[in-house]
């Protein structure tokens, strides 16, 4: 039984069609991310959910009911913006108790109390918006959103204005109040590693359609077409009859065939010992090497173009800059599109 | 460096006595008693501020200065916040026209919009030339300006769309929001908008002239008749009103001060 469903929707400015047919469903408690490059919707999306853009066709569900039609209040929906809108002129307590106050609800205080104490924001009840720092005004935004214990938690790239650290550790957190809270939530990024360590599921979007859904790891090995396994895992995509050039054969079908870069290998030229069973190998040489944290990441050209292959750094450089290379492509690791 | 800097201390100063000369002159005249033949008075007296301070007509000048000041500056919060709010918000399509018409009143000259105004209200439905609700009309216009780039300065910086979408989402009405988040965040601004209308309303001669005149005398009008009669009496009432518009501006400097140290949005 799907706790958030959305049917078909479609909406449009002028005349540029920003989302086209989305449809997609979602289980209670489930922690599901949008994912596409910047445009491609997804804010819109959100804010169609929270009541804050009208759709132009399609409906849209939650716990059963139709919410379609109904204005934001009504919703029981929380969210969190990427600039956090917080209320300047109110202090930490008041900026969390608003929505309580705005319903009236008794014993407020004790459950904004809860609330900072979960958020870590005790001792800074007193203070305003422009005295906390990015991370802890995200916090805020974060409780005032939770506070109403929302149906659905809507988050539009709440971390993306945080420094690389800080963003790490508010990530876990994130995810550890979303389990304790057992809160149906949908996250918005164009971060691809952000997405696959928070999600239970993906929804990888691009010119407001969802091209594919998945668990991080399905989208991760297997992506459904060529914008997928670029966007998602740097695949190296090429072009179906420039790789039966490389590997002369002709056995393969498809148009265009998209490897991992960690599956690939390097071997130097006129090492014997190679398994060309499992794998194709093809002729380069090296022509950039560069890191990124913990991986190296080799740009090997060859005849016709190039590849990305990435290994894990533990023993400083393998192969030089201008080294003779063969890449060792495993067969069964090739995804034809 | 160190010479450019004392040039630039040496043209502020020039220019700051350049200012101030008229105004001590003014000063000194106000309080002198015989000025004939010397630098500095020969005698100084308060007789012309007493003289202005018992005089009626100077009191009810003044009262009328500012009914019409309150009437006009009242409708012109009370009108355009609303509008301005509205449509920033909700139709940002219609920013465009509106903000046409807020610098209107920049492209008509005073004597130009007198002598149309005149021309309109003088028949027709609505008579109200030669009447203070003429002036309270065109000096709503006059301020049109003012207001709605303060007003609207004020809504972008904090950003208001945004946090009224939050609060909608916390359960708030579009106008519990508005009443809650906007207002207190931007009354500073509208407060100093406010006070540079008040302060520019103050001065105002040209439309209080050719509309009303000496039908409802205001400060100005009262000014430039004493023009004739008394040289001191008249520097007495220019003093007098400089203080007022000092303490205004002082009051509005204040505020944009402490509205700058508070800054407003998180962003
Ligand atoms: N109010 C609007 N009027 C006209 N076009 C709009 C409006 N809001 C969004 N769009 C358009 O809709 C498209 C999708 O916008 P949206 O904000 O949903 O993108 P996004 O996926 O959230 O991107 P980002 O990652 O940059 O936030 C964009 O092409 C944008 O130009
Ligand atoms: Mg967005």
């Amino acid at each position: 039984m799907s706790y958030v469903t959305i049917e078909q929707v479609t909406k449009g400015y002028d005349n540029q069609l920003v989302l086209n047919n989305i449809s997609l469903t979602l289980k209670k408690g489930e922690f599901a991310t949008l994912l596409g490059q910047s445009g491609c919707g997804k804010s819109t999306l959100l804010r169609s959910i929270a009541g804050l853009e009208d759709v132009d066709v399609g409906r849209i569900l939650i716990d059963g009911k139709d919410i379609t039609d109904l204005s934001p209040r009504q919703r029981e929906v929380g969210m969190v913006f990427q600039s956090y809108a917080l209320f300047p002129n109110m202090n930490v307590f008041d900026n969390i108790a608003y929505g309580l106050k705005m319903k009236k609800v008794k014993n407020l205080k004790s459950k904004v109390n809860n609330m900072i104490d979960m958020v870590d924001l005790i001792g800074k009840e007193e203070s305003y918006p422009h005295q906390l720092s990015g991370g802890q005004q995200q916090r805020v935004a974060l409780a005032r959103a939770l506070v109403m214990e929302p149906k659905v938690l809507l988050l539009d790239e709440p971390l993306s204005a945080l420094d690389a650290k800080i963003r790490k550790s508010l990530q876990k957190e994130l995810k550890r109040i979303q389990k304790e809270l057992d809160i149906t939530t949908i996250f918005v990024t164009h971060d691809q590693e952000e997405a696959m360590t928070m999600s239970d599921r993906i929804f990888v979007m691009n010119k407001g359609q969802v091209v594919q859904s998945g668990s991080p790891s399905e989208i991760y090995t297997s992506p459904v077409n060529t914008f997928v396994a670029k966007f998602i895992g740097n695949y190296n995509v090429c072009n179906m009859e420039v790789f039966r050039k490389l590997v002369r054969t002709t056995e393969l079908k498809g148009n265009e065939v998209a490897i991992r870069p960690e599956v690939l290998q390097l071997v130097s030229v006129g090492e014997d010992s190679l398994d060309l069973q499992g794998n194709w190998e093809i002729k380069g040489f090296v022509k950039d090497v560069s890191m990124a944290g913990n991986v190296l990441r080799y740009e090997v050209e060859t005849e016709e173009c190039a590849f990305h292959v990435d290994y894990l750094h533990h023993r400083g450089e393998m192969f030089e800059q201008g080294a003779r290379v063969q890449i060792l492509v495993p067969k069964k690791e090739c995804i034809m599109l | 460096m160190k010479s450019s800097l004392t040039f630039h201390k040496l043209f502020v100063g020039l220019l700051v006595i350049y200012l101030l000369i008229p105004l001590v002159g003014t000063l000194l005249f106000s309080i002198a008693g015989k000025w004939d033949h010397t630098i500095l008075p020969e005698s100084y007296t308060l007789k012309w501020y007493i003289e202005l301070f018992q005089d009626e007509r100077f009191y009810d000048a003044f009262r009328r200065t500012l009914f019409l000041i309150v009437i006009s500056v009242g409708l012109s919060v009370v009108i355009m916040l609303p509008t301005i709010f509205i449509i920033t918000v909700y139709f940002s399509k219609w920013e465009g026209l509106l903000q046409a018409a807020a610098m209107l009143p920049y492209g008509v000259p005073p004597i130009v919009g007198a002598v149309g105004l005149i021309k309109l209200y003088s028949a027709g439905p609505i008579q109200i030339a030669g009447t203070p609700w003429i002036l309270i009309g065109a000096y709503f216009i006059t301020i049109l300006p003012f207001m709605y780039q303060g007003i609207r300065n004020s809504l972008r910086t904090l950003n208001a769309v945004q946090l009224v979408d939050a609060a909608e989402l916390l359960g708030a009405t579009k106008f519990q929001a508005f009443r809650t988040v906007v207002f207190p965040n931007i009354i500073s601004g509208i407060l100093v908008s406010t006070l540079l209308s008040v302060s520019l309303l103050f001065s105002e001669f040209a439309f209080a002239n050719l509309l009303v005149g000496g039908r409802f005398e205001t400060l100005q009008i009262y000014l430039s008749d004493k023009l004739n009669s008394s040289g001191h009496l008249t520097s007495a009432i220019v003093i007098t009103y400089y203080s007022m518009i000092l303490l205004l501006t002082g009051t509005v400097l204040k505020l944009t001060f402490r509205n700058k140290r508070n800054p407003v949005g998180s962003k």
